[in-house]
Order: structure tokens, then C-alpha cells, then sequence
């Protein structure tokens, strides 16, 4: 190796070297939100009485927040039970683009405000680009009060 | 006086100006037509927006808790707070209308053709740098509106096949859209973002400063080498024009009349109206930003078996065709009348664009409850039997979809003189049992026979 070749190589390795010892950590930094497994976040809903049968009515469950703030502190969910002993839980975001999908009693659907998604009352897709039924989140009763698993549905759901 | 001259002299020399006074300014430049000032008004906006933005920052508060108050102090209290956030907003607006401008604009004179590749790629690189900022700059405001939008576009990222749940944890900073995501967006659209756009904007300009910009005789001539295009340009520098101040001054004008419209609109209608703040609770209709409008109805318009992909798929392949463009386009003209194909396709591309926004505006494909009366043109006699199935008609959300008279939702049949169309007994079995595959209910187990004839008497009365 002669002179020449010598400084080539040392000036790039000392490019090398900062961009590395650099660039690694802060990538991995940036990255490690993709890491976060989730765990089962059961919430309290309210309790089961207050879901009259056949009817669907919204609820809110508190978020359990892992970051540093508050806000947002609560989210709003669908709840329907369809028989005494069977209850369905929908998220509000449209399966399409996530848009807040509206309940109409009137004619038993639930429509979204984006792009013409409509829903049935059992959450089947009815018209618009949605191709799949609305999200239910996994539910259960304890001592009368029915909860809800946040992590049971993908994020943006 | 000659203190002043010497001082002058002084500075020129120690800070070596003068090259920069004789090889960036005094140079000459092909003379170019007025709309060349596109670029000019487009490198003005991001200027006015990086200052608007740093002064903004000044009492911006990126946290959930703080966000949407610390905005609202800066629209309503801050002294010209509101100016300032709404030279902001009009400036990121105008800045994506210019950006399509300028982009067909290029298209049209052939600015992406040898030897401007380099800028051309650099050019698409800050076209999506705009994308960027809009998409990060939205959720600073944490109203409704900024949270749904964001939502959405969060959502075409989970599309994206095999890791699209991992790219939305990396973008959105954790499962839940929240704190981490503000920060996240906060930092891309501050530091991340600008940073980078200010390095690509920088090699934009070097290489229209050592190539030049499409003179009158490259886009006259067939032009087959980099010789001959190089020998042509010469020649148009030749007996062009200084950079300054003719230029400048030319290009400076559109700018400023580009730059003056933000200006006015920040001044007479103010920046954006805050929103509630956001939340995941109430009911409402989010909009995506004007400069989105067309991006939502494509999505909406489109076969909904294409739609997701679409959604995944649309920006990359414009980049890819963008970048493409150069390589594919071999014709030795320039001139956009002897390029009929590429001429109809920017018209077709712009016409489309307008179109789509304005399908957006009206959104015809959203259903929506309303406990209102259906509005009844004047002309209609209703019986007293008819107002009652009027009110039915709202009571159980049929106005949610149809409209009457071109008056509510276009989501189903506009029922207007429908008792031309059907006979009462078909109307009935309509909203008995709708067929298979539409999206209206039936109403079989939920109307008594009284209420289902009161509903029929208003619909076959809806004539003149």
C-alpha cells in the first residue's frame, strides 16, 4: 500500500467510523417503537345493564397511555348485544382509512364521514371502499361490568 | 463619501464578494418568459415558510396536553399571532399549488430532458419533501380534523403489505396515536424534514446555476447531443439577459404576486379555524385539507376491490414515474406541440386534479344522520297524512341517504317524483325488502302498517 492509498483510506474511515457511531444509535433510537409487543389492556366499558338488547349504543373507555401525557384520555367505542348473552364491541374507525364511523338509529347503519363507507348493524360493509366488516375488540364480563382489550386490534383501528 | 467608498471596498474584499457579486449576479442568462418566476415564488414560500415556522415554534407546545392551547393562544391572544399562522397555512397552500404548477410546467417545456435530469430528480425529491411537510404539519394543531387526517394516513401505511403494522408503530412512535406521535411529527416537521429539504433545494439551485433552465432555442430546436444542446445554450446566453436585475426582477414579480395572494388570504380570511380539540369521542366529519381534496375522492371514486392498494401504492409510483419520465421521453424536440401525448397528458393530469377536488367539496358518496325535516320543495302540497310520513322519513334515517330534489345526501335514489318511477305497492316492497345487494335496510320488522302507508302517501306525494 503506498502513501496515497494510506490517506484515501484514512479519510474515509474516519467518515466511517463518526457516521457509525452515530448514525447506528440514532437509527435504533428512531426504531424502537417497532419493538413495543403489546400486552392485553382490558378496560372497563360500563356496566353490562346498561346495553339495552338489539340496541347499539356508544360508550367510552378510558386509554391506558404509556407515554407522557394525558390527553388523549378517552375513546369512543359501539356497543351492541344482539342477544342477553352475547355482546359485540366495535371500534369507531372505518376499516377503509380509519375515519369515525357514526351510528344512525334511524336506519340501523353506521355511517363513515370519509368516503362513503356504510355499515350494517352487525357491522358487515354495506357500500363504499370498505372491504371488511367493522372491528369488534375481544370483550368479557367481570362482576357485571363488561371490558374490552384495546390491544386486541391492530394500531389505527 | 470616500470613507463610505473605501468601506465598501474594504467589505467587498475581506468577506470576497466580489465573485459572488460577478459569477451569481451580474452573469447572463438566457432571457426566459414570465411563468419561469414559478420557481422563484416557490423558493419565496418555503423561505416565508421557515421564518413563519420558527416564530410559530416560539409558542408552540408539542405535547397533547398543551398542543391545542398553545395554539389557540398564538390565534387568539399572541399580538398578530393569527397573521403569522395564517401567512403559514396560506403559504404551505399556495406552496402545493405552485409545486404542481411548476412540475407541469417543466413537464410542458421539457426541463426534466438532458442536461437537467439531475435537477429534475432533486426538483421530485423536494415535490415529496411538500408531501411531507403537509402531512407532519397537520397534526401540530391536535384539533379533530388534524387527528382523523392523520389517523388516515396512518391507515395507508398499515395497508402496505407484510410490515404495515411496524411502519405505523415507527411513524406513529407506539400503538396508540398519541404524545409520542405529536413529538415525532413535531420533529420531522421542525428539524427532520426542513433540514434536509434546505440541502436538496441548495443542489436544485446549484444545478439550474450550472445548467441553466430551458432556453427559447432548446425548446425550438431538434436537439440530439449534449454538444449541440451545449453550443445552443451558449448561444442563447450569449444574447441573453443579467441575472441581475432582469431576471430577478422578472421572476421576483411573480413571486411577490404569489407571495401577496398568501398575504391577503392570511390577512381577510385568517389562518385555518381551530377545531374542537382532538378526540376520539365525538361525532364529526373531518376533512383533509383543500390541497388533499383530490387525493380523498380518488380514493373514494375508485373500485373499493383497488382502493387499498391504491392508497399504497399511488405515491411511490408517481416518484417512480417522475424519476422515470427523463428516460422514457426520447423525442429530440422539446417544444410541447411537437410532444401531442405528453401535452394531453399534463391537460388530462391538471383537469383531473381540479375535477377531483371539486367531486371532494360536494362529497356525493357520504350518508350522513340528520334529525332535520327533509327539505320539500315549495311547489309540493303535502296532506296532513304526508307530513306525518314526512317526519317518518327523518325519524327513521331515510334522509340519511336519499335526497329530495337534489337537496341532502346523493347516496341513494333522489326520490323526487318517484310516484312516477313506482306504484305505491312497488314503493312498499322497496322498504319492505330492499333486493339483495343494496345498501338500504329493510324496514320489514321495524315499521307498523300505519306508519309504512303514512311513509308510501309522502313519497308518491312528492310531485308538483
Amino acid at each position: 500500500m503506498d502513501r496515497r492509498t494510506l490517506l484515501v483510506r484514512i479519510a474515509q474511515g474516519i467518515g466511517l467510523v463518526v457516521t457509525g457511531i452515530v448514525g447506528i444509535p440514532a437509527l435504533l433510537l428512531a426504531l424502537s417503537p417497532v419493538r413495543g409487543r403489546r400486552r392485553p389492556a382490558w378496560v372497563p366499558v360500563a356496566p353490562l345493564g346498561a346495553f339495552p338488547f338489539g340496541e347499539v349504543r356508544q360508550a367510552t373507555v378510558p386509554l391506558a397511555r404509556d407515554d407522557w401525557a394525558e390527553k388523549p384520555a378517552e375513546k369512543a367505542v359501539y356497543v351492541w348485544r344482539p342477544a342477553p348473552d352475547q355482546t359485540v364491541v366495535f371500534s369507531r374507525h372505518c376499516t377503509d382509512l380509519s375515519c369515525p364511523v357514526i351510528w344512525d338509529p334511524g336506519s340501523e347503519r353506521f355511517f363513515c364521514p370519509c368516503h362513503g363507507g356504510i355499515f350494517a348493524k352487525n357491522g358487515d360493509r354495506v357500500a363504499g371502499p370498505p372491504r371488511r366488516p367493522l372491528w369488534r375488540y375481544d370483550n368479557r364480563v367481570r362482576d357485571g361490568i363488561l371490558e374490552i382489550d384495546l390491544a386486541s386490534l391492530p394500531p389505527v383501528t | 463619501m470616500t470613507m463610505a467608498v473605501n468601506w465598501r471596498e474594504w467589505v467587498e474584499d475581506r468577506f470576497a464578494l466580489e465573485p459572488i457579486r460577478e459569477v451569481g449576479f451580474l452573469r447572463k442568462v438566457p432571457g426566459t418568459p414570465w411563468y419561469y418566476g414559478d420557481g422563484a415564488a416557490l423558493v419565496l414560500l418555503f423561505g416565508v415558510l421557515v421564518v413563519t415556522g420558527m416564530f410559530l415554534a416560539l409558542s408552540y407546545s408539542p405535547s397533547p396536553d398543551t398542543a391545542y392551547s398553545s395554539v389557540r393562544y398564538l390565534t387568539e391572544r399572541a399580538t398578530l399571532g393569527w397573521f403569522v399562522r395564517g401567512l403559514h397555512y396560506w403559504s404551505a397552500g399556495l406552496m402545493m399549488v405552485m409545486a404542481w404548477f411548476h412540475l407541469f410546467r417543466e413537464i410542458i417545456v421539457g426541463g426534466y430532458r438532458m442536461p437537467r435530469e439531475g435537477t429534475w430528480f432533486l426538483g421530485v425529491l423536494l415535490l415529496f419533501g411538500i408531501f411531507i411537510m403537509s402531512f407532519t404539519g397537520y397534526l401540530l394543531r391536535w384539533d379533530e380534523r388534524a387527528l382523523y387526517s392523520t389517523l388516515l394516513s396512518l391507515h395507508m401505511f398499515q395497508n402496505i403489505p407484510l410490515i404495515g403494522d411496524e411502519i405505523v408503530l415507527f411513524v406513529q412512535g407506539g400503538p396508540e396515536l398519541g404524545a409520542r406521535t405529536l413529538t415525532r411529527f413535531y420533529a420531522m416537521h421542525l428539524l427532520f424534514t426542513p433540514a434536509a429539504m434546505g440541502l436538496v433545494l441548495a443542489g436544485h439551485l446549484y444545478l439550474i446555476y450550472r445548467h441553466g433552465v430551458t432556453s427559447a432555442a432548446e425548446r425550438r430546436e431538434r436537439i440530439q447531443s449534449r454538444e449541440q444542446q451545449r453550443a445552443l445554450y451558449a448561444r442563447e446566453k450569449e444574447r441573453g439577459e443579467p441575472f441581475y436585475p432582469d431576471t430577478m426582477a422578472k421572476s421576483g414579480l411573480f413571486a411577490l404576486a404569489v407571495f401577496l395572494m398568501a398575504a391577503g388570504l392570511a390577512l381577510f380570511s385568517g389562518p385555518l379555524p381551530m377545531y374542537p380539540e382532538a378526540n376520539l369521542v365525538n361525532s364529526t366529519m373531518p376533512q383533509g385539507e383543500w390541497w388533499y381534496w383530490w387525493y380523498s375522492a380518488l380514493i373514494a371514486l375508485v373500485p373499493s376491490r383497488i382502493a387499498p392498494w391504491l392508497v399504497v401504492i399511488f405515491p411511490p409510483l408517481l416518484f417512480l414515474a417522475l424519476v422515470a419520465l427523463p428516460f422514457l421521453d426520447r423525442n429530440p424536440y422539446r417544444d410541447i406541440r411537437r410532444r401531442p401525448w405528453m401535452g394531453a397528458a399534463v391537460t388530462a393530469s391538471a383537469a383531473t386534479l381540479l375535477w377531483l377536488s371539486y367531486l371532494r367539496y360536494h362529497s356525493p358518496w357520504t350518508g350522513w344522520p340528520t334529525e332535520a325535516l327533509p327539505p320539500v320543495p315549495q311547489e309540493v302540497r303535502l296532506s296532513p297524512r304526508a307530513q306525518e310520513g314526512r317526519a317518518l322519513f327523518s325519524r327513521y334515517g331515510c334522509n340519511s341517504c336519499h335526497p329530495i330534489a337534489g337537496r341532502g345526501p346523493h347516496v341513494g335514489p333522489d326520490l323526487m317524483r318517484i310516484g312516477r318511477r313506482r306504484t305505491p305497492a312497488q314503493t312498499r316492497s322497496q322498504i319492505l325488502g330492499p333486493p339483495p345487494g343494496s345498501p338500504m335496510p329493510s324496514y320489514a320488522d321495524r315499521l307498523s302498517e300505519e306508519e309504512l302507508s303514512r311513509l308510501v302517501t309522502f313519497l308518491m306525494e312528492l310531485q308538483r
